[in-house]
């Protein structure tokens, strides 16, 4: 039988089984970096940095999790948390970088495939909606544990996912049901 | 127009998983030492510490003269005050189980959070 993350969170706690955490770091591995090549733009080494960093944290401060959340909403919360952290010592203002970038992109290159456009125009939203729906929608997280990782009001969490996805469909018209 | 649930069903499909590669290996080498002590070393010395303390408060009381005094007294309560003596005793002991039970057990106190 497999062990659960709860399973394995509680020996590395009794007995600091770093086996237990790296079964752990397999597990979520995948998911933890995709959100952060998402919010990093697709800058993949940047992304795996954070997402190391993402685990070192989460090993230093287990016992931090009470277990209240999933793990994986846990672990979502420390990388968004390393993200940020990272944008600031950048001295990235998100903001005025939003702004920039979106002014240099345009929004009408048609790329081959519609997941190659889906990404493009994710990448074109502006950082608080396009982290709503890389967690809501493509993590599957409610809009509730959104909240907690991103430590925003339920009621922001819904309108930046409301209007991401508005956004994402209007740029992805071409591509519905005629 | 395309409808929320393909939209999101097409975002999770966008996302494919991403092969290990190597980066469990690279975490666990920057992982900070496991603590040295293993549990039952712990175990060993709070279990001395005890049998050491209690050897000297028995030392110290007499031989225990102390406890056999205290049941010979409590013999001659009357036994409705023992049976009520006991009874507290059971409420307060199951009163801290309870609230250690639902304190630990995560299934329990996600309970008290349902709205019905």
């Amino acid at each position: 039988m497999e062990l659960t993350d709860a399973d394995l969170v509680a020996r590395v706690l009794a007995d600091d089984d770093q086996h237990a955490f790296g079964e752990l770091v397999r597990r979520h591995q995948s998911t933890v970096r995709g959100m952060l090549r998402q919010l990093t733009r697709t800058d993949i080494a940047l992304a795996d940095d954070l997402a190391q960093e993402t685990f070192i944290r989460a090993y230093k401060n287990i016992r931090g999790f009470r277990g209240e959340a999933r793990f994986s909403t846990w672990l979502y919360r420390i990388a968004y948390n390393c993200f940020r952290e990272d944008a600031r010592r950048r001295k990235e203002l998100v903001g005025v970088d939003e702004e920039q970038w979106q002014g240099e992109q345009d929004p009408q290159t048609v790329d081959p495939g519609l997941r190659h456009d889906l990404m493009h125009a994710l990448n074109l939203l502006p950082l608080h909606e396009r982290t709503a729906v890389v967690l809501c929608c493509q993590n599957g997280l409610s809009h509730d544990e959104a909240a907690r990782v991103l430590d925003i009001p339920l009621g922001t969490v819904k309108t930046n996912v409301l209007r991401g996805r508005e956004k994402l469909k209007r740029t992805l018209a071409a591509w519905g049901p005629n | 127009m395309i409808d929320d649930e393909t939209l999101d069903r097409q975002l999770r499909e966008a996302a494919p998983y991403i092969d290990d590669d190597g980066f469990t290996a690279s975490v666990m080498a920057r992982l900070p030492a496991a603590r040295r002590e293993p549990r039952w070393l712990r175990a060993m010395i709070l279990m001395g510490m005890t049998l050491l303390g209690s050897g000297v408060v028995y030392l110290l009381s007499g031989g225990g003269r102390f406890v056999r005094e205290g049941v010979i007294q409590l013999s001659d309560f009357p036994v409705w005050l023992l049976l009520i003596f006991a009874f507290g005793c059971g409420l307060v002991v199951g009163a801290f189980a309870v609230i250690l039970a639902i304190r630990k057990t995560p299934e329990v106190r996600d309970l008290a959070r349902l709205r019905f």
